[in-house]
C-alpha cells in the first residue's frame, strides 16, 4: 500500500448487506471509487445493485464489512448523517417530494446548512437547473418524469456532496431526456464531485463512464474501464445472460 | 330551528377539531391510528385540574376569576404545565411502546392494538387516581352573553372558540413556514428518503408527539371547562375526534378544524331535530360516509 496516495473517495470492504437477518442480497462486495472518478454499475435485474448503494446510505442493513468515505468509517453512521459528511444519494423510484414545491424539496435540503449560505446554495443550485427556477412554487408532484429527476438531483446537489450516489436516473425516461440527465451529470462530474450511477442504460452510462462495475448475484463479477467494457463479450454475457447485445437499449 | 344550535354546535366542533388536529399529526406521520390520543385528552385535562387545585391552595388570590371568565389564573397557569406534562407523558409511552414496535417494523395493526392497552391502561389509571366522580375546574356559574339573533354564549365559550382558531392557525403556519414544519411533512410523506435528505426522524417524530399531546391537552382542558371532566371524557371523544381527521384528511390540519366544525354542528342539529339519544350515531354515520365517497377526506390528497 503506498504511504502518500490519498484514500478513495468511496469504499467498501467486504460489505455484506440485506433486508433480513439471514438473508444477505449484497454478498462480500469490495468496491473502490477514486477521487473525481465517474463509475457505473452494472448488473440484471435483482442483482443487489439498488441493495448495494442503499446500504451504502444507511437505508439497508449492512450485516458485516465496512463502508468509508474519504477514509472515514461510515458503516454504522444513520442515514441522516451520511449527507452532513458528503454522501448525497438519489434513490431509484419516490425520490422528490411531491406534495411538497420545488423549492420546499431544495429547501428542505438546504435545512442542514448554515442558515446564512442556505439561499445561496439555492440560488446557484436553481441557476444550473433553470427550467426548475422557473417554477420554484409548483407542486413536485406535478413534475414531468425528466424534470423530477432533475430536482431529485438538484436536490443532491444543495449540500455540495463530495461524493453523489444515483440509482437507475434514466428509468422510465426517453431516450432524449436520458441524454440531457446524463449530459447534465457529466458536467457535474467534470467540476469536481465523484458520482456513482447504477444503470440498466449501458450504452449511454458507458459513454459518459470512466470505468464499470459488474454485479451478479450480489457480487462483484467483472470490472474495468468504461471505453473497453462498452466492446467486451463478457458484458453480454454477464449481464444478458446469452440474449445478444443492444437488447437493453430504449429501456 | 332554534339559532343556538349553531353556537353550540361551533362549540363542540373547535374542540372537536383541536383534538383531531393531534390525531391527524400523529396519524399522518407516524402512520397509525393512535386510539390512544383520546386519553392523552383525558391525562391533559385533569393534569390541569391537578395543578390548578395545587397552585390555588399555595395563593387562592389564583382562584379569583379573570375579568367575565368562570376561571382564575390558576388554569392558564396549570394549562401551560399540563401541557408539557402531557407531553411527556407521550414521549414515555413511545419510549416504552411504540418506539419498540418501531424498531421491530411491526404492522400497523399490531401499533393500533397496542394504542388500544395503552388507552385501557391510562384510562384505567385515571380512573382509579381520580375515581369516577365528575369533576370541575370551578363552581362559578357564567351567564350567557346575547350574541345577537336569539344566540347565546358564555365568555368561557367564546374564548374557546378563540383559543381553537388560534391554535389551528399558529399550528398551519408551523408547518408550512418553518424547518420543523417541513420536515414534518416531508417524513409524513417519505419517511426514508426524509432520512436521506438529512432529516433525523427520530427528532421529528418527538416534535410530533409533543405537538399533538399538547394539542390533545387544550382539547381536553376545554372539555373540562365547559362541560366536566371524567376519566372517560377522552373516550366518549374518540369517534367525534376521528371521524373529524378523516373527514378533514388525515394530514391536514385546516380539513381537520373545518371538519370538527362539521361534525359538532351535525352533532347539534341531530339533537335538535331528532333527539339527544341520536348524537353518537351522528360522527359514526359521517365516517362511514366519507370512507365510502371520499376516502381522502375533503382537503387531504388522494393516496398515491
Ligand atoms: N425492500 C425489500 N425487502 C426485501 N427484499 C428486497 C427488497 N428490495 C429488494 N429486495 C430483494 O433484493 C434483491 C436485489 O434487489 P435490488 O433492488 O437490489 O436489485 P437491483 O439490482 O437494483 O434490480 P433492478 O435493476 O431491478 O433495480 C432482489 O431479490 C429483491 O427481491
Ligand atoms: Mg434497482
Amino acid at each position: 500500500m503506498s504511504t502518500v496516495a490519498p484514500p478513495p473517495a468511496l469504499a467498501t470492504q467486504a460489505l455484506v448487506a440485506g433486508y433480513e437477518r439471514d438473508l444477505p442480497i449484497v454478498r462480500g462486495v469490495d468496491f473502490q471509487v477514486a477521487a473525481g472518478e465517474l463509475v457505473v454499475i452494472l448488473g440484471p435485474n435483482g442483482a443487489g445493485k439498488s441493495t448495494l448503494v442503499k446500504a451504502i446510505a444507511g437505508l439497508v442493513p449492512i450485516h458485516s464489512g465496512h463502508a468509508f468515505l474519504a477514509g472515514a468509517d461510515i458503516t454504522r453512521s444513520p442515514v441522516q448523517e451520511k449527507v452532513r459528511h458528503g454522501l448525497a444519494f438519489v434513490p431509484q423510484t419516490e425520490n422528490i417530494f411531491a406534495t411538497l414545491s420545488i423549492q420546499e424539496n431544495l429547501q428542505l435540503a438546504a435545512d442542514i446548512l448554515p442558515r446564512r449560505v442556505q439561499a445561496e446554495r439555492i440560488a446557484e443550485v436553481c441557476d444550473l437547473f433553470p427550467d426548475l427556477a422557473a417554477r420554484r412554487s409548483a407542486r413536485a408532484g406535478n413534475l414531468s418524469g425528466g424534470q423530477r429527476q432533475m430536482l431529485a438531483v438538484a436536490r443532491a446537489l444543495i449540500v455540495k456532496p463530495s461524493v453523489l450516489i444515483l440509482d437507475e436516473p434514466s428509468a422510465g425516461l426517453s431516450p432524449k431526456i436520458v441524454g440531457e440527465v446524463f449530459a447534465r451529470l457529466k458536467d457535474i462530474n467534470a467540476a469536481g464531485i465523484t458520482i456513482v450511477l447504477v444503470e440498466q442504460n449501458v450504452k449511454a452510462a458507458l459513454a459518459i463512464a470512466h470505468r464499470a462495475v459488474i454485479l451478479v448475484e450480489g457480487e462483484l463479477r467483472h470490472e474495468g474501464p468504461a471505453a473497453t467494457l462498452a466492446e467486451d463479450p463478457i458484458v453480454a454475457q454477464l449481464y444478458l445472460g446469452a440474449a445478444p447485445a443492444g437488447q437493453e437499449e430504449g429501456r | 330551528m332554534n339559532p343556538q344550535v349553531l353556537v353550540d354546535g361551533l362549540i363542540a366542533g373547535a374542540m372537536y377539531g383541536l383534538g383531531a388536529i393531534g390525531v391527524t399529526l400523529t396519524y399522518s406521520i407516524l402512520r397509525f391510528a393512535n386510539f390512544a390520543h383520546s386519553e392523552l385528552l383525558t391525562f391533559g385535562a385533569y393534569a390541569a385540574l391537578a395543578l390548578s387545585s395545587a397552585l390555588g391552595v399555595l395563593s387562592a388570590g389564583l382562584l379569583a376569576p379573570i375579568g367575565p371568565f368562570s376561571f382564575g389564573w390558576s388554569l392558564p397557569l396549570a394549562a401551560i404545565a399540563a401541557m408539557a406534562l402531557t407531553g411527556l407523558l407521550a414521549l414515555a409511552v413511545d419510549a416504552v411502546l411504540f418506539g419498540r414496535l418501531r424498531v421491530r417494523r411491526s404492522s400497523i395493526i399490531v401499533m393500533v392494538m397496542a394504542s388500544f392497552g395503552a388507552a385501557l391502561t391510562l384510562r384505567s389509571l385515571l380512573e382509579f387516581v381520580f375515581t369516577s366522580k365528575p369533576a370541575y375546574f370551578t363552581r362559578e356559574l357564567q351567564i350567557a352573553l346575547p350574541l345577537g339573533g336569539g344566540m347565546r354564549a358564555t365568555p368561557d365559550q367564546l374564548l374557546a372558540l378563540a383559543v381553537a382558531v388560534l391554535l389551528v392557525v399558529a399550528v398551519h403556519l408551523l408547518l408550512t413556514r418553518t424547518a420543523i414544519g417541513r420536515s414534518m411533512r416531508a417524513v409524513s410523506e417519505n419517511q426514508a428518503l426524509a432520512g436521506v435528505v438529512g432529516v433525523d426522524v427520530r427528532k421529528v417524530i418527538r416534535v410530533v408527539w409533543l405537538l399533538g399531546a399538547a394539542l390533545a391537552c387544550v382539547a381536553g382542558i376545554m372539555a373540562g371547562l365547559l362541560v366536566q371532566l371524567r376519566p372517560y371524557m377522552g373516550f366518549d371523544l374518540l369517534l367525534p375526534l376521528f371521524a373529524a381527521a378523516i373527514l378533514g384528511g388525515i394530514g391536514s390540519v385546516p380539513g381537520a378544524m373545518l371538519a370538527g366544525l362539521i361534525v359538532g354542528l351535525a352533532e347539534a342539529g341531530t339533537v335538535q331535530l331528532i333527539g339527544a339519544e341520536w348524537r353518537t350515531a351522528v360522527a359514526f354515520v359521517i365516517l362511514v360516509l366519507v370512507l365510502l365517497l371520499r376516502p381522502q377526506g375533503l382537503l387531504g390528497r388522494p393516496q398515491a
